[in-house]
């Protein structure tokens, strides 16, 4: 239709006057995918490959001496760091993957990994097969890092979702927690707000919840709903979402959850900043992979872990294996198969295991996992074994967040808060959630 | 548009004049000029082709026409964006202009000390809007804030105005107003270059010093007033850091302080939809430029020139 | 301290000791005394409030680190020094580096924007030539646009020249005027200048070169100083072009070192943060505090006519 209101070759005129106006930089010859390199060989000159990466200090620390090592082991092959903090590094990878300058191997999150793929700008590991070996990981885990059929990318470890406890508060209350290992929601809300009431308000049952999408997912596999198929559509049920949000607000009510305006004020800040590690609350959701994070930030409290609750309705295998994070390589990479060597080496190489320990996720080569458990403190041992326990339960991996819902969180978060704030109710702004989010993944394709 | 007009005028004028400096101009803009051509420009023609296209960041744009213009009329968060921007622009710059003029006028008595009163009332610009602002506003703000609890001593029992839709705006003002420093040291070189003699005329004359800031300050002022005025509108209408620090990059709670830029970097970066982000780019230059033009416009009627 | 400070931040006013300033009536010494006081007790009040987010920075970085977002108080009972030297250390390179690179950065901005500016601020304000209104509307409109939709084109337009990773795309940009706010200010400055003073200068056959470094620039000390420590300052805290344009961490400027102490979803080191936020700072007070007096030093030079 739109075409042709618009002459054809007015259009190209379009184009070429503003080529010219760009001086010969034509931004349309810029996007990604140069030239796929055929045939990938490991190169006998001397090689650089960017390695590039969102984190904190620690994980900059480790990830210099992962390099290192590598460097060592194949002194023609130059690896150099970039790395960022979480909202620059996206802005950093998006702006440089534009002008087809993406680095070489990029840790990569689920959120965006089909936003990239789809575009064509990570590079088909299958096509460098040789040199990157995953048969030891999980196919499950696997299944994670597929887009289509095609696998884009490496997990590097996996989550699932739980609920961290502050067993030194309830003590310090004297609440008794019910067994966590075969709990309902009733009995879950109801140890919360005595945890309010016990505490004369002072600290609250549970933390705020109810905008991630991780954890969404999980309350709907409880319900038989998911929120994505795998045609990459969105399968998310309003009545599912709201009654997510109805049980929060009953939470809220009951006192077993703060106010509305303290989840707003308190949602979304880093974790250091919660209220969880604060000493605030008692009960919180996590994806479990932070729990030492948890007890490096607040070593004094007692922290524990525990399955979400469940009623004898509830599916089996609700929750699910979610990578932390991934490895990816650019299409673009003039080096494919020393990308893939490095990917290689980060996945299954015990000493790389080692000195990363768990703040990248458990690993997940079972031979590196192993190595590495000898090397953990309590709280280390403590999550493996957790992940262990639950790696019995977890049902089959979701899709992963289609392109076009890259910014799944950010409108839940939207929506939540009219929820909170009374603006709207549940049940129209899961409506209006799923069409946003609906309407976004159709304008994408 | 009169401004066009305008310049016809002006450019018809300046040929028959035959413009004696052209030779000189051309020397003295060369760096400008370059820079234009050579580094500014582009860029923004290229943003101005985007703005008619479908442009994920990673494969080619695509023309689209009037496409995303369209989308405008129907998006209600770009109607928010648009409302929260100028309740911040209209309400904040000039509280801001008049806190920073009248400590400027403070500072410029002679003052003892004034030198490092001045360092100091600037650091809250220094720290503008780090991590640090971010969590301090919280703790001041937020439901167990400092503010929170003191308004409770005048019988305030509502939330923190952060988490509350209709109050969070306000804490961004408060912001930007704090943030006083830039102007006020414009301001201050402003003021040191007032003539002496006609204050002390003036004083002759036994003029009140209210007289005198009304008659001989103010007036000598405008060029400064005015550069404030405009720079910080400008400014003010892309603001970004402020609420991107503050609300953890959201621009909630609710959209409640969604600014414009804000708005458009979600699009472009968050969503991959770099062509709508470009088209409200402009827009929202079409909207400071039009405040512009009408700033020149008045500025006929109060600000005074030397030359 | 501060008489120190006062007296050494005026040189050369000693032949006109107020600076322009309105002349108060005559009042007795009893109540300009009263006054002043009055004065002194409001700014230190005012003061106070705005220094109360550095200090809580600072006492920050002397605590540990659970008690740094339950605090809004400022002191301190654990004096606890070790975030300096950890937050040294802690980033790939020692912190100097990135002091050391936000200098670089800084000095090239500065120079770059002084010359630039002020040569186009003088032809705006004071030639006439073909076209003067449009290109100044020109240089107003280059700034309205805001930098994230212009951001991928300039990455383009660096990287087609080979720029990426070097500090090129950062200083360059100031040689050519790009700053229409530091262009915009001067011109409001000299436009402030009496004009007899360059028409005398005209009689006497001085041309426009001469009139410019001779005349304009001394008066326009208080403009060029303000654009010196502005450019100083919003250089040393822009965080999103260096972050995109610099890529190699041995690069990396005092902001993006500062961010990549934080991760939202892991425990990061706040004090260490906070304390080298606070090193940051010192440079840039003691650039302000000092940089400022040249700020006054306009009507030194011009007064006395």
């Amino acid at each position: 239709m739109r075409d042709k209101t618009m002459n054809l070759r007015a259009r190209r005129g379009v184009r070429t006057a503003i080529a010219a106006a760009l001086a010969g930089l034509v931004l349309a010859s810029c996007g990604v995918g140069g030239e796929p390199v055929e045939n990938p060989k490991l190169s006998k000159g001397k090689v650089t490959i960017t390695f590039n990466w969102w984190g904190a200090d620690p994980r900059h620390q480790a990830s210099f001496k992962a390099i290192k090592l590598f460097e060592k082991e194949h002194p023609n092959i130059n690896v150099k760091p970039v790395y960022a903090d979480w909202v620059g590094y996206w802005d950093r990878l998006a702006t440089s993957t534009a002008s087809g300058e993406m680095p070489d191997v990029n840790q990569f999150d689920q959120l965006y990994l089909s936003s990239y793929a789809e575009r064509g700008a990570l590079l088909d590991l299958s096509t460098v097969q040789k040199y990157l070996d995953t048969s030891e990981l999980d196919p499950k885990a696997l299944e994670a890092g597929r887009v289509g059929k095609t696998p884009y990318a490496v997990p590097v470890g996996n989550t699932t979702n739980s609920i961290l406890i502050n067993r030194s508060l309830f003590k310090k209350y004297g609440v008794q927690l019910p067994d966590t290992a075969r709990w309902t929601w009733a009995e879950f809300k109801k140890a919360a707000a005595e945890l309010n009431k016990a505490s004369k308000g002072k600290v609250y049952g549970v933390g705020p919840t109810g905008s991630d999408s991780f954890s969404l997912n999980v309350w709907a596999r409880q319900h038989g709903n998911q929120l994505f198929n795998s045609k990459g559509e969105v399968s998310l049920k309003p009545s599912v979402l709201a009654s997510y949000w109805k049980a929060i607000l009953g939470w809220i009510k009951s006192g077993a959850a703060p106010s509305g305006s303290h989840i707003i004020e308190m949602d979304g800040v880093a974790l250091d900043q919660g209220d969880m590690i604060n000493n605030r609350t008692g009960m919180g959701f996590i994806p479990s992979g932070q729990f030492t994070s948890f007890k490096e930030g607040a070593p004094k409290i007692d922290f524990d872990m525990a399955d979400w609750p469940s009623d004898p309705d509830t599916p089996k295998g609700s929750q699910y294996l979610k990578p932390t994070m991934y490895w990816a390589a650019s299409s673009s990479t003039q080096h494919p198969a020393e990308a893939a060597l490095f990917i290689d080496f980060l996945t299954n190489d015990q000493r790389v295991a080692k000195i990363f320990g768990l703040e990248r996720g458990i690993p997940g080569n079972p031979a590196a996992a192993k190595a590495l458990r000898a090397t953990l403190d309590k709280p280390g041992k403590d999550l493996m074994a957790f992940s262990d326990e639950m790696s019995h339960k977890v049902g089959d991996t979701p899709p992963i967040t289609p392109k076009g819902a890259s910014d799944i969180d950010a409108v839940l978060k939207r929506q939540y808060q009219r929820v909170l704030t009374g603006e709207a109710d549940p049940d129209e702004a899961a409506k209006t959630f799923v069409g946003e989010l609906k309407d976004s993944v159709d304008a994408a394709s | 548009m009169s401004a066009l007009g305008e310049f016809r005028t002006l450019r018809r004028s300046r040929v028959r004049e035959e413009a004696p400096d052209n030779k000189a101009a051309a020397i003295f803009l060369a760096p400008w000029i370059l820079g234009l051509l050579g580094i500014t420009l582009g860029p923004m023609i290229a943003s101005l082709y985007l703005a008619f296209t479908d442009y994920n960041l990673l494969q080619d744009p695509k023309w689209t026409g009037l496409d995303n213009i369209q989308r405008m009329l129907h998006d209600d968060r770009l109607g928010h964006a648009l409302q929260v921007t100028f309740t911040y622009v209209i309400v904040s710059v000039p509280l801001q202009l008049a806190f920073a003029l009248a400590i400027a006028l403070l500072l410029d008595r002679g003052i003892r000390g004034l030198s490092l009163y001045r360092s100091i009332l600037y650091l809250p610009s220094l720290l503008g809007a780090s991590v640090a602002i971010a969590i301090l506003w919280r703790l001041i703000f937020g439901n167990e804030g400092l503010a929170t609890k003191f308004m409770g001593l005048f019988g305030y029992d509502g939330p923190g105005w952060i988490a509350d839709p209709d109050t969070s705006i306000y804490t961004l003002i408060i912001l930007h107003v704090w943030t006083f420093g830039a102007p006020m040291v414009i301001f201050l070189a402003g003021l040191r270059q007032l003539p002496r003699e006609l204050y002390e005329a003036a004083a002759t004359d036994g003029a009140s010093r209210f007289r005198q800031l009304r008659s001989i300050t103010l007036p000598l002022l405008s060029p400064i007033i005015f550069f404030n005025l405009v720079l910080g509108i400008i400014g003010s209408f892309q603001s970004f850091t402020q609420a991107f620090v503050v609300s953890n990059g959201t621009g909630g709670p609710s959209d409640s302080t969604l600014f414009f830029s804000l708005y458009l970097y979600q699009e472009g970066f968050t969503s991959f939809r770099m062509g709508y982000a470009s088209a409200l780019a402009w827009v929202l230059l079409l909207i400071i430029g039009a405040f512009t033009a009408l700033n020149f416009w008045a500025s006929k009627y109060w600000v005074f020139y030397n030359d | 301290m501060t008489d120190a400070l006062q007296i050494k931040s005026r040189p050369g006013t000693d032949a006109q000791p107020e600076p322009a300033s309105p002349v108060r009536p005559k009042e007795s010494a009893a109540r300009r005394r009263t006054r002043s006081v009055l004065k002194h007790t409001g700014l230190i009040a005012v003061c106070l409030l705005m220094l109360y987010p550095v200090l809580w920075m600072a006492a920050s970085s002397l605590r540990p680190k659970d008690g740094i977002f339950s605090n809004f108080g400022l002191f301190v009972d654990t004096f606890n020094l070790d975030n300096y030297p950890n937050g040294w250390d802690a980033l790939g390179t020692p912190f100097g580096t990135y002091l050391l690179n936000s200098f670089l950065v800084v000095l090239g901005s500065v120079i770059g924007n002084l010359i630039s500016c002020s040569m186009a601020a003088y032809a705006f304000a004071r030639l006439r030539f073909r076209s003067r209104k449009v290109a100044f509307m020109i240089m107003l409109l280059t700034i309205m646009l805001p930098i994230h939709v212009l951001i991928i084109p300039q990455y383009v337009m660096f990287a087609q020249i080979g720029w990426i990773n070097t500090y090129l795309p950062l200083i360059v940009p100031k040689f050519l005027a790009t700053d229409a706010f530091f262009i915009f200010l001067m011109v409001q400055f000299i436009r402030g200048i009496p004009k007899e003073l360059d028409e005398a200068a005209r009689i006497d056959g001085a041309g426009h070169g001469r009139i410019f470094t001779q005349i304009m620039l001394p008066l326009m000390i208080p403009a060029l100083a303000t654009t010196a420590i502005f450019t100083f300052l919003w250089t040393w805290n822009d965080f999103f072009s260096q972050l995109v344009f610099v890529t190699e961490p041995d690069k990396y400027t005092v902001p993006v070192a500062l961010r990549s102490f934080l991760d939202a979803t892991t425990t990061s080191d706040y004090g260490a943060m906070f304390a080298m936020s606070i090193v940051s700072l010192v440079p840039v007070f003691l650039v302000f505090l000092f940089g400022q007096r040249f700020l006054l030093r306009g009507i030194a030079t011009t007064g006395g006519k």
